[in-house]
Parts: structure tokens; C-alpha cells; sequence
């Protein structure tokens, strides 16, 4: 699992890219990298369970659209996530996830940044040689 | 750095560019700065707004203030206007956090009586106003009220026991902007916002106690006029918006407009300028929602002041009224609206967003409430928080030049990450209470992302607008107590 900050694409918001030898890999890279943004992974544990199922036809929009899902779950259901298990349906538009985390402690948790979307500044996933990539500009 | 040598110096404050500057250009671009400002802005500014003058059916021109900064399709501190029938309506042109603004209350309260409390005061809103990653409001409402808060804003509160009798005048649109449809609001929009009313959220987001600086309170006269009659009077800023319910709706109509411009024929420059025509189907829809949504950041604000004033009179043992808290005014900053203005020998209406941008309407205008009618609308600029902001007033020249707009604080000039890496949070937060500011933070993280030095000096960008006459400057705001976000 694998992703790193940009620090210079965008002055008020967090950008970051990540990459991963399978499909699966970069969805599960990019949503840790969520994570890391809005809290510090170590303090979080696994305590609960939460599946996500998607269809949203093309592999770009499938990934804004697990992001955005991980965020819902933030503001809807107070829960951040630190352990993700992805499997990208046939044709790369669809997937079934599951994620681990736990209900926000504001006294337990390292909290950082509140994440308010995904934008579509710079963003895609690509398939480059061995390697899967992504860039992720996020609204903060 | 911007590359001016073949821009137009218009005055010693403003500069244009011409369409020739670009192949597609409808209508020149117009930077407020000082040759200063506009030497420091980022090249992604000159590129932005010049994208959003390629834009169909825009009028007159595309504008940048002296604040602006590169943002997502079009600048931070940018200003378009679109012909209603014509033209297309951007959610890039708003921003995610839809009717992010500022919001000012007074108090007859002077310094020297709160600054034994400020710690007591300032710890009691944080517990009372929550703030940081996830945090959910204290007042509850059904899927009904939150259709009728979507509708009515301010003017809901007021009906509900959210908000004094005169505060939805002291409103822009007078606490809510007609034309609001909450069927076209998603399910997960309405998820994420319905239990965050009263909640200040986080990034840039602050309350902030403030007085008034005796040194820089440039029209004693004009300032009576909003009740601020002494030096040292202490003052509230709340900054926020709509929250996860405004970042949704933005998020779920970016991706209906980049599927809407290849049916529309509509090609753009950059992804995050999707834009539909505003009399089409997914135009009228966006406007729908996004209208909901800056309802609710009119609503959002209110219930925090409500929270200030519950918190004031606890600690000082008197009512709110007794203080004399009322609401200055509240402006959006990341708003499109339908208004009439006089341009081109005519007058007409048309679609102006304002996205970092505010608006600044000048003396006699309708909108403006009657007690300040005469002298202009409030222009409520805020600075980093540890800078200080501004009170200003719109003008005439507004009206003239910019559909009535002007800057809305003073820009980023430092990322997140570079500002982490020269001051951290604890450190910045033991400096502020030598300055005499006592933070309370969500996180220290956050806290370090907003030092001061991550932004542009703010009296040079309140200078610039005042110098460029699109408005004026009342008094300025130095902070005394801060919540971060």
C-alpha cells in the first residue's frame, strides 16, 4: 500500500498519489491515504465493519465515488476506517469493499483534518506499465 | 508568479486582459491588485480566470480580487456574471462549500471587562459550538423541518426559537434565498447535513472574539451606523458554511455537469469548469439544490450565534439582549444568485457567482435592510486568525464595475503542509496567547495549517479594494479569542 502528499498542487487542500501493482490495491491505497488525512491511522482501531457495493460504470467515476462514500460514512455515521479490502468487479466500473474502523473518539483519536470532498482537479486512475496510479486532490 | 507585461494597467489597483490573451476569450479578465499583489498571485489565477472568460454567455467580464488565489476551475476571489438565458451555471464557480460566509455580531461589551474571561468564554463556545472532523450539532430536526430550513433559512429559525426578531433582515436575501428545491437534493446530501446544524466544521473555518482596533477605526460614522460606537468594543466573527451537506450537493452535480457538457456541446479547459446551460434541465436542478444548501449555511450560522449569545450571558450574567448582541450582518461568500444590474447601457438580469468573493452592494440598493440602506451594505471581510479582519461597506462603484462584488479575506499563499513544516501547532498557539489570542483548536495540526504566515497580508488586500473604490473601509477587527476548526 502505497501513496505520498503533494504539497504544491493545491495551497488551501491536500493532494496525494498513489499507486499499487492491481486495481484493488490503489482503491485500498487511496482510501488509507483518506484516513491519514483526517486522523492518525495508529490511534484507530478495527472494531467495526462496514461493506460498500458500487456500480458507477467506469473505473474514474468508481473511485470518486468509493472516496466519497468513505467521507458520507464520516459525517453520516462518525466512522473512519483503517483497514480496507477491495475487489474490483470484471470490466474495472463496479466493486465490493469492505472497510474496519471505529466510531470517532475525540478524546482517543488523533484527529487532523475534516475532509469536505473529492475533487476533480488532476484526478484519474490509470494503468502505467506494472503499476496502477492515481492522483487525488481533496477539498479540505 | 503572474506574467503582467502584456496586461493593461487600467489604474495603480486594477488591470485587464484583454481577449486576445487567449484563444476562446468571450470577454476581457479585471485583477484588483497592486502591481505588489498581482506580482505574488500564482500563475494559476491569470490561467483560471481567463479559462472562466471563455465561458458561454458570460457578460462584460471575468474578475479576480486582490485576495485571489488558484481554487478548483475557477479562482478563489473570482467573479463572473451570465446572462440568464445565454449563459451556464458552474458549481466550480461556488465552490463545494456552497454559502461558505462570514457573519458579525456586536456587543456594547469593551475589552478591558471581557479580558479577564476570554478563557471562560472561549472554552464555553467550544464545548457549546462543536468543531473538527465528524462532529455532529445539538439541535435535532425531522426530514419535514430540514425541507422547510432547505427553504427558509433564517426566516425558519426565526419562527422556531433559533433567532431574534430582526436578525433575518440583517441577513443576505434577507435570511434566505428564494428558489430553493429539496427534490433535488440527494439522499446522502441530506444524510450528511442534517445533524450538522450549529456545527463549525473545520480547514479554515473559525469563531473569533474580536475588538475593535482603535487605531484603525477609519470611519467613526459610518461604523455608528452598525452600532459600533467605541474603541475597544468587543465584537463576533463566525466563519463556516453549509458543511458535508453543501460538499455533497457540489460532488453529486460536478459529476451530473461532466456527463450534462457533452450532451450541451459545452467543451471547457480544465474538468473542474463543468458547467451546464442555467435554463437547462441539470442547470435548473443545481440551482434547486444549491440554493437548499445555502439555506442551511444561513441556517447553520444562525444556530451558532444563537449558541454565542447563550454562552456570553452565562459568563457574564446578563442577557444577550442586555449586550446588545445583535447581528451586524451575514454575507455569503460562495454563492451564484439571479440579480439585477445595470451594465452595457441596460439593465438585466443576470447569474452572478461569487466564489471567494462578496458581495458589496452600494447605498440605496433595496436589498440592503433599511438601517443601513442609506450608507451601503456590510462587507465583512475576515483575516487569518491571527491577523485580524475588516468591516467594510459596499459602493456605488461595486454596482458600477464589479455587479456589486468585492474580496473576501486575504488568500493563501502557503500549503497546508509547507505551514506545518515551518510552526507547529503548539508552538503557534503558546505565540498567539503572547500576542494576546487565546485558541482553542480542534487539532493542532489544523491549527498550524492557518498560521498567519500562510496567508497574504490582509490590510493590503482591504487596501487595495478600498483604493479601487468597489469598497470602503469602517474599522478594522483584531482578535482576542479564536475556536479553530
Amino acid at each position: 500500500m502505497t501513496y505520498r502528499f503533494l504539497p504544491d498542487i493545491a495551497l488551501a487542500d491536500v493532494a496525494f498519489e498513489a499507486e499499487s501493482d492491481t486495481a484493488a490495491g490503489l482503491f485500498e491505497s487511496c482510501a488509507m491515504a483518506l484516513t491519514d488525512i483526517m486522523v492518525d491511522p495508529k490511534t484507530l482501531k478495527a472494531t467495526v465493519d462496514r461493506e460498500f457495493s458500487l456500480d458507477s460504470g467506469d473505473l474514474d467515476r468508481l473511485l470518486y465515488d468509493f472516496l466519497t462514500e468513505l467521507i458520507i460514512a464520516k459525517d453520516v455515521d462518525s466512522l473512519l476506517f483503517k483497514e480496507f479490502s477491495v475487489k474490483i468487479g470484471t470490466g474495472g466500473g463496479s466493486l465490493k469493499a469492505e472497510a474496519k474502523g471505529e466510531p470517532i473518539d475525540r478524546e482517543r483519536h488523533g484527529l487532523r483534518n475534516d475532509v469536505k470532498a473529492v475533487t476533480m482537479h488532476m484526478f484519474g486512475a490509470k494503468h502505467e506499465g506494472a503499476l496502477w496510479r492515481a492522483t487525488v486532490v481533496l477539498d479540505i | 508568479m503572474a506574467q503582467i507585461s502584456s496586461f493593461k494597467q487600467v489604474s495603480d489597483v486594477s488591470w485587464e486582459i484583454p481577449e486576445s490573451y487567449k484563444s476562446g476569450m468571450r470577454v476581457p479578465a479585471k485583477i484588483y491588485a497592486t502591481r505588489k499583489l498581482l506580482e505574488g498571485m500564482d500563475a494559476g489565477v491569470i490561467e483560471q480566470v481567463t479559462n472562466v472568460a471563455c465561458l458561454p454567455g458570460i457578460v462584460r467580464s471575468a474578475y479576480a480580487m486582490a485576495d485571489a488565489h488558484w481554487g478548483y476551475g475557477f479562482p478563489i476571489g473570482g467573479v463572473a456574471a451570465f446572462d440568464v438565458e445565454k449563459g451556464v451555471i458552474s458549481p466550480g464557480g461556488i465552490g463545494f462549500d456552497i454559502n461558505c460566509g462570514m457573519r458579525l455580531i456586536r456587543t456594547n461589551l469593551r475589552f478591558p471587562e471581557v479580558k479577564p474571561k476570554i478563557k471562560d468564554l472561549v472554552d464555553l463556545i467550544y464545548r457549546l459550538v462543536p468543531a473538527g472532523v465528524g462532529v455532529k450539532g445539538f439541535v435535532r430536526v425531522s426530514d419535514a423541518q430540514f425541507d422547510e430550513i432547505m427553504k427558509y433559512g433564517v426566516k425558519w429559525c426565526a419562527e422556531n426559537g433559533h433567532a431574534w426578531a430582526d436578525d433575518p433582515a440583517h441577513v443576505e436575501e434577507g435570511g434566505y434565498i428564494k428558489g430553493a428545491d429539496p427534490s433535488k437534493v440527494s439522499r446522502q446530501a441530506r444524510s450528511r447535513g442534517i445533524d450538522q446544524l450549529g456545527t463549525l466544521g473545520s480547514g479554515n473555518h473559525y469563531l473569533e472574539i474580536q475588538v475593535v482596533d482603535p487605531a484603525r477605526h477609519f470611519d467613526t460614522k459610518l461604523a455608528k451606523n452598525f452600532g459600533i460606537v467605541e474603541d475597544d468594543q468587543v465584537m463576533v466573527m463566525v466563519h463556516c458554511g453549509s458543511r458535508g451537506f453543501g460538499h455533497q450537493i457540489g460532488s453529486d452535480y460536478l459529476r451530473v455537469f461532466d456527463g450534462a457538457m457533452k450532451k450541451y456541446g459545452i467543451e471547457v479547459r480544465d474538468r473542474e469548469l463543468a458547467c451546464a446551460p442555467f435554463s437547462s434541465k441539470e442547470g435548473k436542478d443545481y440551482y434547486g439544490a444549491m440554493v437548499c444548501a445555502a439555506n442551511m449555511a444561513f441556517t447553520n450560522r444562525q444556530i451558532i450565534v444563537q449558541k454565542v449569545r447563550e454562552a456570553f450571558s452565562k459568563v457574564f450574567h446578563r442577557d444577550a439582549e442586555a449586550m446588545d448582541m445583535h447581528l451586524i450582518y451575514d454575507v455569503c461568500h460562495n454563492v451564484a444568485k439571479v440579480e439585477s444590474h445595470a451594465y452595457d447601457g441596460a439593465r438585466a438580469d443576470v447569474l452572478v457567482h461569487r466564489k471567494g468573493a462578496t458581495r458589496s452592494f452600494g447605498p440605496g440598493h433595496p436589498d440592503i435592510p433599511a438601517p443601513y440602506r442609506e450608507v451601503g451594505q456590510p462587507v465583512i471581510i475576515g483575516g487569518s486568525m491571527e491577523t485580524g479582519s475588516y468591516l467594510l461597506v459596499g459602493t456605488q462603484k461595486a454596482m458600477e464595475e464589479t455587479f456589486g462584488s468585492t474580496a473576501h479575506g486575504s488568500g493563501r499563499t502557503m500549503s497546508r503542509t509547507a505551514a506545518k513544516r515551518e510552526v507547529r501547532g503548539a508552538e503557534l498557539q503558546k505565540r498567539m496567547m503572547e500576542k494576546g489570542i487565546y485558541v482553542k483548536a480542534a487539532t493542532m495540526d489544523g491549527l498550524a495549517e492557518e498560521a498567519g504566515m500562510a496567508y497574504k497580508d490582509i490590510s493590503e488586500v482591504v487596501e487595495t479594494m478600498d483604493r479601487a473604490g468597489i469598497s470602503k473601509k469602517v474599522v478594522a477587527l483584531r482578535p482576542v479569542g479564536n475556536i479553530k476548526g
